[in-house]
């Protein structure tokens, strides 16, 4: 039996977080659809049920991302790190990741990213992530939160374009999040197992294959203190062997 | 003598019949067409004080212009109020029983929930009452206003109707409080208050329009072709005309029969009665359009989804009724983009499957 190293991925805060954007999001997309489709959809009864599960799911996923922008701002400081693509991810990083995902997935090579708990996304991940959580989140929420409010906001309302400009953005940033939600449930398979990235985000813990050589973190990476840089370029895509788990940066 | 008995008996029942059919069409005629006479002299010799404000007390006023355009003008006062009496105004005058021509009307109110409320005049002032047809909306939820104090309607509706200041808003009141199996949209033309691109929306006026017309018949601003007919396009290049840009077209959900007894049928508690595409109370529609005595013309529009015309206009949007289908294309076609990676990379992942293994492996 393989020896395996455990690492505190993800913190009950984020845990929670998460889960209620899921499910939150999942109820709206479902109510979403029979508010524009009521002929053919109709999941939820009545139309009035739809529209209340929708009201409260948006608050309840609104708040969800108020708290979860206050949590990586405010508590735990590392929102820019965290989501902001540093420039070796821009010059290096997102093309690498995308090799693995196109071709070298396919060729059995292993991931040029690991995550840590200060390194948790690749620099893909980051890139989505930013549009995702910067853009489509506040703006489906700020269209929503004008869509439930069109008399007392109207003047926003007019100032935007009108209800039918309101009405169209809120629909296509949704669909956007609906294509964005395929992908990523689909990527969070993409580990060594179906399970092994979906794991963390259930328990906080990740478990890893103790390796002797380069191919993963060592146990001295789980142990790294702050600053520590992921284990990101392996032997496969830099063109030689490193030492101490395959090339801490500084940090 | 059997047959002298039979003419004796006969005539009478002739002349009694064409009595009776002279009568039936004169009823037929109803006010709107037909004149007891010479109603506008008797009518002046009431108007000589009735119409002036410096001679009688508020209540007995008849804004003479208004009255004019009344279908009780046709009948003359006399007939409501009997012949003045030498000692008027000392003695008073009868007062009109709505019930002697409005009879269906009376006994249908009689038994709805304003019965014992009010009467015909707690809504109706006889002297200015119009037809639901040169009505607007905003008017019939003035007079219902009267008594239903709006923010405590708009809490009251809250209880179980989602966005309830804007349906009140939106809506008149009879186009849930009615017994009417039909609708028509009534469109109307509609500014921004101080012509202000956010002020709260009000009717355009008469004068806005013949101003706007440059002296021409105001249907001609819409019915550009001069058919009497307004169609969806000419409703369209109305909206989209940027020469007057705070002038939009509204729609209004109305009735097709004005009940008087004000009951809530079942099927207007279901949202999708109206938030639902190409349902058939939304496809009939008249444009609205105001006169210069302050009354409204009432104009056909062709039969239709009117409703994706004023979707164009900012303020009005009926969820689930009003959709683009080219943005559904768009927002289908995102969807499918976002099944890409599942779909290609998940096939590509199993039949590269033995590659993974090996690597786990070796």
């Amino acid at each position: 039996m393989k020896e395996k190293i455990r690492i505190y991925l993800q913190p009950i805060p984020v845990r929670i977080w998460h889960w209620i954007n899921a499910f939150g999001i999942i109820t709206l997309i479902v109510t979403g659809t029979q508010i524009r489709f009521p002929e053919t959809v109709q999941i939820l009864g009545s139309y009035r049920n739809a529209i209340h599960v929708h009201n409260v799911a948006g608050v309840i996923v609104s708040v969800s991302f108020s708290f979860w922008f206050f949590y990586y701002k405010m508590v735990k400081h590392s929102l820019d790190r965290l989501y902001i693509p540093n420039e070796e991810d821009l010059k290096h990083g997102i093309v690498r990741q995308l090799m693995f995902y196109c071709f070298w997935y396919f060729l059995g090579r292993p991931s040029p990213f690991h995550a840590t708990p200060e390194e948790k996304f690749n620099p893909m991940q980051k890139s989505a992530y930013l549009a995702v959580m910067f853009v489509l989140m506040p703006l489906v929420g700020l269209t929503g939160i004008l869509l439930m409010n069109v008399t007392p906001l109207r003047v926003l309302i007019l100032a935007w374009g009108g209800l039918k400009v309101i009405d169209g953005l809120h629909f296509l940033l949704a669909c956007s999040l609906c294509a964005f939600l395929f992908t990523h449930v689909y990527l969070a398979t993409l580990g060594a197992t179906p399970m092994a990235y979906i794991k963390p985000m259930l328990t906080g813990w990740e478990e890893l294959p103790k390796h002797d050589d380069h191919h993963g973190p060592s146990e001295d990476d789980a142990l790294a203190p702050p600053g520590y840089r992921p284990v990101r370029h392996y032997p496969e895509y830099c063109g030689g062997p490193r030492h101490g788990g395959g090339g801490h940066l500084p940090g | 003598m059997k047959k002298e008995r039979v003419n004796f008996i006969t005539l009478p029942i002739v002349i009694m019949a064409l009595a009776a059919f002279a009568g039936l069409c004169a009823a037929g005629e109803n006010a709107a067409g037909y004149s007891y006479g010479d109603s506008a002299a008797r009518n002046e010799a009431c108007l000589v004080c009735h119409a002036d404000a410096a001679k009688v007390k508020p209540a007995f006023f008849v804004d003479r212009a208004r009255y004019a355009h009344t279908t009780h003008a046709n009948i003359s006062c006399p007939t409501c109020h009997g012949g003045s009496a030498v000692t008027h105004p000392a003695a008073g005058a009868a007062k009109a029983d709505c019930r002697a021509c409005h009879q269906a009307e009376s006994e249908e109110y009689a038994s709805g929930i304003h019965a014992g409320k009010t009467g015909c005049a707690g809504c109706h002032n006889p002297h200015k009452v119009k037809t639901p047809v040169e009505i607007s909306g905003e008017e019939i939820n003035k007079i219902c206003s009267g008594c239903h104090n709006g923010f405590e309607m708009t809490a009251k509706h809250s209880e179980w109707l989602p966005q309830a200041d804007l349906h009140l808003r939106m809506l008149p009141c009879i186009t849930c409080h009615t017994a009417s199996p039909d609708y028509y949209l009534s469109l109307y033309v509609v500014k921004g208050k101080d012509g202000s691109r956010f002020g709260r929306p009000e009717l355009a006026t008469y004068d806005d329009l013949k101003r706007l017309a440059g002296g021409k018949d105001v249907v001609s601003l819409i019915d550009t072709n001069g058919d009497r007919t307004i169609s969806i396009d000419e409703l369209r290049a109305f909206n989209k005309d940027a020469s007057h840009r705070f002038l939009r077209l509204q729609g209004m959900m109305t009735p097709e029969v004005a009940s008087h007894k004000f009951e809530i049928l079942d099927d207007r508690r279901n949202c999708t009665f109206c938030h639902a595409s190409g349902t058939p109370h939304m496809q009939k529609s008249y444009l609205s359009l105001p006169q210069a005595g302050g009354t409204f013309q009432r104009i056909a529009v062709q039969r239709g989804p009117v409703l994706d015309v004023v979707y164009s206009t900012p303020d009005f949007y009926l969820m689930g009724s009003t959709k683009s289908s080219r943005m559904n294309v768009v927002g289908l076609a995102i969807i499918c983009g976002g099944l890409i990676m599942p779909v290609g990379h998940g096939t590509l992942r199993f039949l590269t499957r033995k590659n993974r293994k090996e690597e786990e492996e070796p």
